[in-house]
């Protein structure tokens, strides 16, 4: 990484600890993902955009402010990015997917809780992260008992707003999700003193779009056989998409599916055509957590999707265009964002319907179910995926997990062990 | 003849024998799982409701054949009993009301479902802009759920006659409990349990009260039998009840009183009247539920503030917050509750177990070093 340590000074950050980061990050990546055969050239920006991760995008975000603007942290695919572009702001994705931040968060969170809490917490107590420190205001929301309480105690340190996310998707619940982003904007143009116009909102819920649509594009590649892109730089990717610059993200990965349509055609792929295609589903994956994938695809598996909020729950269902007042394009916002299917929500029989529907798209030979330990929804989940998993018969195998490296080994085995099992 | 607190100790037997034959003459049963599920409507409905809280270790084995090994005891021990059909209420139960409050019970009842009908409320924040509203609403179609169910034409008069029936019957308990304001207290820890937890179970709310009124009148008319000047302490957080009580127990046998529960069946619940001077009895209800201060609200200044007067009311002199391991939402809010007490200057200790015995020597020489830092 290039010298920021000027800019992470003025920010407030803990030099020396951040340092260490800094020092493990490259050595991280390029073991997990360098080592890989065959990439697309098109990787190269993504490559690029990680080594640099706390130095080029966080300079963006401040000039941002330097200029006027304002930057809001979110940690939800459910918080419309829209509303806070269309306002002038940046969003930027914030959870944290590193065991580096976690001792932070326990300082003031039980050890017993979900680690993407513990990292997030800890990664702005810690003042180890630049994104963490630049953020204006955060965008929290009630998506599980662990975030909605750690949001009280993070208002200590930083301005939380909170949206309140139905936990049901009845008539009166997607009202009420209307009714929350009206008032997340009231609150957007409050804080960046700019009103949302129509005209705005429609530019950016088309922006959104545009980046939503790549993304089904280099996901709609890994339908074929043989794959031309792993798993670990799709997720990459994804990972990338919540904090990039949307519009530039948008044409950088265009050009990579460019790549990969050429690929595609003429047959060429990153795993021989007959290795098992792995979907893995569960909680979120947020950047650097390559854990899971690293372990299947360095044991000779693909996996091909992920029915992960870093993953199709973040791009699947664009939203309605067509919206011609404010009323309308809010409307057509709640709609979207309530089809997205969380374990949050009671019930929540769309996503086994979506796992199925992914395994046929993706011609899915597996599944592996992983949730973070202590995430009471996905595990409980756990139960009725697993039941309709079985009853389509379709293999499955329930890890948990957290940031630690220490299960890499056990996890390792039992992965190793489901994949002999899908070769017979 | 005076009601001891013996007398509370059987009611749980009885009721099952009572609940037996109401069934057999047509009687409805709603089994719940939380103090926000109002009774008041279940009652107004003609129907009879049961607390289901799991509050045994028992059933925890075949629950967890179906649920995470990570989950809090209560929910796994609720669903254990449900899923082996060992518990009679459970067993009598019509159909099962179910709510939001925690991750754990929300994603339990879905799985629930297959066992028994569960009709499922969705509990809003109390702190954000439409809860009330959405409560209300809520409450409505509770409303319609009984009636439909139970083919019965429920009344606001009925309703209204519930809510001054469940006004009484808090106020009586309050009174009981409120007697441990003296020093030294007129009940230990296990028998304010014993009485709060087991009128719950009762199939009829004014013999409750007037069992609680006539224990009431026989603790003031005799002079306490417990020793003045040992530690007083508050007991905060998740659910307990016959069964769980080991922290209690412990407390207790360590030469402490627990003199007050900031709990679901304790003072969470019983500060609380619906108050009747409005035109809507579901209205009023949703307004009195609402205030519950349980950790699943966001925020949930109500606890802190609860807490602090009964620091004052009881004179307390430590503070233990109980957490049942995986739940995270009494287990975070332990941090702002620690705050609280610490800037009262008084010792705070939070304990987070389940419902085996194993860690009663760890617990012991922490609730020890409590005590000897009073
Ligand atoms: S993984 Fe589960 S516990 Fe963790 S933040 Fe997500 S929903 Fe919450
Ligand atoms: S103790 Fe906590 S986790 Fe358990 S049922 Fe109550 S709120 Fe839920």
């Amino acid at each position: 990484m290039a010298d920021y340590r000027q800019m992470w000074s003025d920010l407030g950050m803990d030099l020396e600890k951040h340092d260490i980061l800094c020092e493990v990050l490259p050595d991280a990546f390029g073991g997990v993902y360098l080592s890989q055969e065959n990439r697309p050239e098109g990787m190269d920006y993504f490559n690029f955009v990680v080594a640099e991760i706390h130095g080029v995008r966080p300079a963006e975000l401040i000039e941002h402010q330097q200029n006027g603007g304002k930057v809001f942290g979110t940690f939800c695919v459910y918080v419309p990015d829209e509303i806070i572009f269309a306002a002038g702001g940046i969003a930027t994705g914030l959870c944290g997917g590193s065991q580096f931040w976690v001792p932070g968060g326990e300082k003031v969170l039980p050890a017993n809780t979900c680690p993407l809490i513990k990292a997030s917490v800890g990664a702005r107590l810690d003042g180890t992260c630049p994104f963490f420190k630049i953020a204006d205001m955060y965008i929290g929301e009630t998506t599980c008992d662990g975030k909605k309480k750690a949001w009280e105690i993070l208002n200590q340190d930083v301005p939380v707003y909170v949206m309140d996310l139905p936990q049901m998707k009845r008539e009166k619940d997607l009202q009420a999700w209307e009714g929350e982003i009206k008032s997340l904007m009231q609150k957007v143009e409050e804080v960046t003193g700019n009103k949302i116009t129509i005209e705005a909102l429609a530019e950016n819920i088309k922006l959104i779009n545009e980046k939503r649509n790549a993304l089904a594009r280099l996901y709609a590649f890994r339908k074929n056989s043989p794959v031309p892109i792993s798993g670990k730089d799709a997720l990459l990717i994804t990972q990338i998409a919540f904090y990039d610059d949307p519009g530039r993200f948008t044409d950088q990965l265009n050009s990579l599916c460019d790549e990969l349509d050429k690929r595609v055609s003429a047959g060429e792929g990153v795993f021989p055509a007959d290795v098992p295609r792995i979907m893995i589903t569960g909680t979120p994956m947020a950047i650097p957590n390559w854990k899971l994938h690293h372990v299947v695809e360095t044991l000779g598996a693909a996996v091909v999707v992920e029915e992960l909020c870093t993953g199709v729950r973040y791009f699947e269902n664009p939203v309605n265009q067509s919206g011609s007042s404010l009323d309308e394009q809010v409307q057509a916002l709640a709609e979207r964002y309530m089809k997205t299917n969380c374990a949050c929500f009671t019930p929540n029989q769309g996503r086994v319907e979506d796992i199925l529907r992914l395994a046929e798209e993706y011609g899915v030979d597996g599944i592996i179910d992983c949730n973070l330990q202590f995430c009471g929804l996905y595990s409980t989940e756990s139960y009725l995926v697993q039941q309709a998993l079985k009853k389509a018969g379709i293999p499955v195998i329930h890890i948990e997990t957290d940031y630690s490296e220490q299960d890499f080994e056990q996890i390792r085995t039992r992965v190793e062990a489901f994949l002999e099992m899908l070769e017979k | 003849m005076t009601t001891s607190i013996d007398s509370f100790s059987g009611i749980r037997e009885i009721a099952i024998m009572q609940l037996k034959s109401f069934k057999e003459t047509g009687g409805k049963v709603v089994g719940r799982y939380c103090a926000y599920t109002p009774t008041e409507l279940i009652l107004a409905a003609g129907a009879v409701p049961v607390g289901l809280c799991g509050t045994s270790e028992k059933p925890i084995p075949a629950a967890e054949e179906v649920l995470p090994r990570n989950l809090c005891p209560l929910v796994k021990s609720s669903f254990g009993f449900a899923a082996t059909d060992t518990c009679p209420f459970f067993h009598f139960s019509d159909f099962i009301l179910g709510e939001t409050t925690c991750d754990g019970k929300k994603k339990m009842f879905e799985i629930m479902q297959d066992i028994k009908p569960v009709h499922v409320m969705q509990l809003p924040y109390a702190g954000f802009e439409h809860a009330l509203e959405m409560w209300t609403e809520e409450l409505r179609r509770l409303r319609r759920h009984l009636e439909d169910q139970f083919e019965v034409k429920i009344s606001d008069d009925d309703i209204w006659q519930a809510i001054h029936l469940v006004n009484r019957e808090t106020a009586a308990l309050k009174a009981v409990c409120d007697l441990n304001q003296a020093d030294p207290p007129l009940m230990s820890g296990k028998e304010l349990l014993s009485v709060s937890w087991s009128r719950s179970f009762s199939t009829d709310v004014e013999e409750v009260i007037m069992m609680l009124e006539e224990l009431r009148a026989s603790l003031t008319a005799t002079p306490s039998s417990k020793q003045a000047g040992l530690p007083r302490i508050l007991l905060t957080g998740c659910p307990v009840g016959t069964g769980t009580e080991k922290v209690i127990v412990l407390a207790e046998d360590l030469g402490a009183n627990v003199v007050a529960m900031e709990l679901c069946s304790g003072y969470k619940t019983l500060s609380l009247q619906t108050d009747t001077s409005y035109d809507d009895p579901i209205t009023a209800l949703a307004n009195k539920y609402l205030q519950i201060p349980c950790s699943c609200m966001s925020p949930n200044q109500g606890r802190l503030e609860l807490i602090q007067q009964m620091i004052k009311d009881f004179q307390v002199d430590a503070v233990i917050d109980l957490t049942w391991q995986a739940c995270h939402t009494y287990n975070i809010e332990a941090y702002k509750v620690g705050q609280l007490v610490r800037s009262l200057e008084l010792p705070y200790l939070q304990l987070e177990t389940d419902y085996s015995q194993a860690d009663l020597e760890s617990l012991k020489v922490r609730i020890e070093a409590l005590l000897e830092i009073i």
